[in-house]
């Protein structure tokens, strides 16, 4: 394959005894240590609020981390920041109303100071099922339409590490399964170093090579599950008995990390 | 559905208009009222003077609109590029806000000498405040996830404001325009008075002097429409270019000071006024101006502390600030109530506000200056006409604030008192009044200097009495001592109001809209 002189190389991830403390005290997250391979797929599952979401953008370099570190590609996240060298999808899809999905998908290339490449986009907008909506201003799309726009636009500039918090939230069930089995096609393509936050453990095993599960707030590490299936992944492999075994041991250890107050509730 | 709504409005003007005529004709000679027939008579006998008079005002109204929006997104662009600067931006806005344009325009027009200046400089004066508080909330009225969404990209201040706050804002500055521009009819009107050679400022002070009622209602109906048009021309722009409806800005957020404790709130005052004096010494050395007519700092605290005749300069200024008291403050109460319940009134009967909103908001655009001859003509030069005219002054903006803010009650919370089969009663105690009080403070605290303005124009045009006459007085006998105090005192008293609502308002919204003073 030719060099693409647009990309930039997918970097590892590490995260070293990483902890957050929001400004009124709440502990989010407490001595977290993750390393993640470059150019794999790694899923954050995990109860609400437990953290998942700031542990991305810390890893984003959106928060300053309260204690520890994180390192991507061995350099601190500001130096990522500084080359455009990675995309953020977030749970609420941040279109600009004023410009259309192209225009906001556009802008992602502005900022990373990339030339706007009409092929690619289109390639895109047509990859999330946006197309014949590219001139469409995002108060005339549902929902799901945004949040596909808001993938298309973390994707654009090829970055070489791309976070997605929660993309399918709004996402319809159809669309749903249909970017499950394209975007990691395109992810490995690209060899690009994606973590993805999402509440489903289908979808965690479905897109991702590895699932890290959290605990309840503050947020540490109760399972660390490698997926070892073969790609691609269609949809019908959910009910093969190896999906079947990587979901339980997941949910398990969901389950583990979410015992506590839950429990004492439903005892009630 | 529109064109039954425009046929309606059609007939409702229509109505207004037989009503008039016959109001006008039952006190014919009463020198109260000129019906629309005599004024289309007076403008058919006059049309090139009036002609020629609007031309100027609205020219020198343009040039300050211009001058003090750019001066305004200067400060707010500025203001947000280096936070540092904002707490003393927007003060100082405040103050200029306060200043009591019956004593600056002639201390402008000594500056200026003959010529348009003071009108253009009193036009921008006018402006300034009224697009700066809504650019300083819109630039700031994005969803935290865009900021985060080009930061995500490394990119900094200067890219957010460029993509993403420039955009933001628009609707803020569109509500900032449209406000501004009826402003700067009356700024630029106000400075007229000064002593210009032409112009509907000119020609409206001429009727009042020789009770000429035709004149003095042409002049205030063209000053309306005129005003009118200004609002709802840029309001029109404002739909063509916006996607979404100009945004409702009525004063700048309540200062959240208070959490950084008394000895901040103290050092930020301290700054202010001291930047205050600093600038004014500055501005009068670096123009080089005779300190004659150019009063500095230390002449006014001369004259009204130290001076041997200072006791009885600041008994004259005492007993001309009590007798603007009376008519001041049950004026602005009662346009704060009559404006508040009006709103309330208007939300339990929905009809009665699909017609009375947009009079109500078109009203509200027209200027003081005139609107005030007419009150004073029609109920007297004494304290009921003053009173009325400050309360007018403070009930459209009131009432505006008010109908906009119990229309803000979420409508989830709305459901919810629905599945209860709550009555109309328990939802407007509940749910509408708590989520109008925002509004109505805003209102309150954006209606003190308003009527101070109102109060000392009726007591310079018609009254002759309190701190509005003292500071004509002074003009005319050239004593700019007390001129130039009568600026400081005014304007100091005047925000004093403003932070005293400021103090009620933090109090109040931290039980209903605790969510305001976290902004």
């Amino acid at each position: 394959m030719a060099a693409d002189p647009d990309r930039t190389d997918p970097p590892s991830v590490v995260c070293d005894d990483l902890s957050k403390r929001f400004a009124e005290g709440t502990d989010v997250l407490r001595g977290v240590d993750l390393t993640l391979a470059a150019g794999r797929t790694t899923a954050f599952v995990g109860p609400s609020g437990c953290g998942k979401s700031t542990l991305l953008r810390l890893i984003a370099g959106l928060e300053t981390p309260s204690g520890g570190r994180v390192e991507i590609g061995g350099a601190p996240p500001s130096e990522t920041l500084k080359r455009a060298g990675l995309a953020m999808a977030f749970q609420d899809p941040s279109l600009l109303p004023w410009r259309t999905v192209r225009g906001n998908i556009e802008l992602a290339l502005k900022l990373a100071r990339k030339p706007a490449d009409r092929t690619a986009i289109d390639d895109l907008i047509a990859l999330v099922g946006l197309g014949g909506f590219d001139e469409v201003r995002p108060a005339a799309l549902s929902g799901g339409m945004r949040q596909r726009a808001a993938i298309a636009r973390a994707m654009v500039t090829r970055p070489g590490l791309l976070l997605l918090d929660e993309p399918f939230g709004a996402v319809d069930e159809l669309t749903r399964r249909q970017l499950a089995e394209d975007l990691p096609r395109l992810w490995e393509a690209r060899a690009t170093t994606t973590i993805l936050v999402t509440h489903s453990v289908q979808e965690a095993v479905m897109l991702s090579d590895r699932v890290i599960v959290f605990s309840s707030r503050p947020a540490r590490i109760v399972g660390d599950v490698a997926i070892d299936l073969d790609r691609p992944r269609p949809a019908s492999r959910v009910s093969d008995p190896d999906f079947v075994a990587l979901a339980t041991q997941v949910s398990e250890a969901l389950a583990r990390g979410m015992a506590g107050p839950q429990d004492r509730l439903a005892a009630q | 559905m529109t064109g039954q709504r425009r046929g309606a409005g059609l007939l409702g003007i229509a109505a207004m208009m037989v009503l008039w005529e016959g109001v006008g004709r039952a006190f014919e000679g009463a020198f109260l009222i000129a019906g629309p027939s005599d004024i289309l008579v007076y403008l058919g006998a006059n049309l090139g003077l009036m002609v020629r008079a609007l031309g100027e005002t609205l020219g020198n109204a343009a040039l300050g609109f211009v001058a003090g929006n750019l001066a305004a997104i200067a400060l707010a662009v500025l203001a947000q590029l280096w936070p540092p600067s904002r707490s003393s931006v927007s003060g100082l806005a405040l103050i200029v806000f306060c200043l009591p344009l019956v004593a600056t325009g002639p201390i402008l027009r000594i500056l200026y000498g003959p010529g348009p200046g003071p009108q253009i400089t009193l036009a921008a004066l006018a402006v300034y405040y009224t697009t700066l508080v809504p650019l300083l909330v819109g630039l700031r009225a994005a969803p935290a996830s865009w900021f985060d969404l080009v930061r995500s990209y490394g990119r900094g201040p200067l890219t957010e404001l460029v993509h993403v706050r420039a955009w933001a804002t628009l609707p803020y500055l569109f509500a900032g325009l449209q406000i501004a521009a009826p402003a700067a009819f009356l700024g630029a009107m106000v400075g007229e008075f000064t002593g210009a050679e032409r112009g509907m400022g000119v020609l409206t002070i001429r009727a009042i002097r020789a009770l000429d009622v035709d004149a003095t209602w042409t002049i205030a109906t063209i000053a309306a429409l005129v005003s009118i048009l200004a609002y709802s021309g840029l309001g029109a722009i404002a739909r063509r270019v916006l996607l979404e409806k100009p945004a409702v800005i009525l004063s700048a957020p309540v200062s959240t000071g208070r959490r950084r404790g008394p000895w901040h709130a103290a050092a930020r005052l301290a700054l202010l006024l001291g930047l205050t004096i600093g600038l004014w010494w500055a501005a009068l050395e670096l123009a080089d101006l005779p300190s004659f007519f150019a009063k500095r700092p230390d002449d006014v605290w001369r004259a009204f502390v130290t001076a041997p005749d200072a006791s009885a300069t600041r008994a004259t200024m005492a007993s001309a600030l009590a007798g603007t008291a009376l008519f001041v403050v049950p004026g602005y109460l009662a346009g704060l109530a009559l404006g508040a319940a009006l709103a309330i009134l208007f939300l339990l009967v929905p009809a009665a506000a699909a017609v009375g909103m947009p009079v109500a908001v078109a009203l509200r655009s027209v200027p003081i200056v005139t609107t005030a001859p007419l009150l004073v003509l029609a109920l007297g030069r004494g304290a009921t006409g003053t009173i009325t005219l400050v309360a007018v002054m403070v009930f459209f903006p009131t009432f505006v604030a008010c109908l906009h803010g119990l229309r803000q009650a979420p409508g989830q919370i709305l459901d919810v008192f629905d599945t209860y089969a709550a009555g109309r009663l328990a939802r407007l105690v509940h749910v509408h009044v708590p989520a109008m009080l925002p509004a109505f403070f805003a209102a309150a605290r954006m209606a003190v200097p308003a009527s101070i303005l109102a109060v000392t124009v009726v007591e310079w045009l018609a009254t002759g009495r309190g701190v509005g006459a003292l500071m004509a007085l002074s003009a005319s006998l050239s004593d700019y001592d007390m001129l130039w105090g009568a600026v400081v005192v005014v304007s100091g008293l005047s925000i004093l109001g403003y932070a005293a609502i400021s103090a009620v308002e933090r109090r109040i919204l931290s039980v209903y809209a605790a969510e305001q003073l976290g902004a």
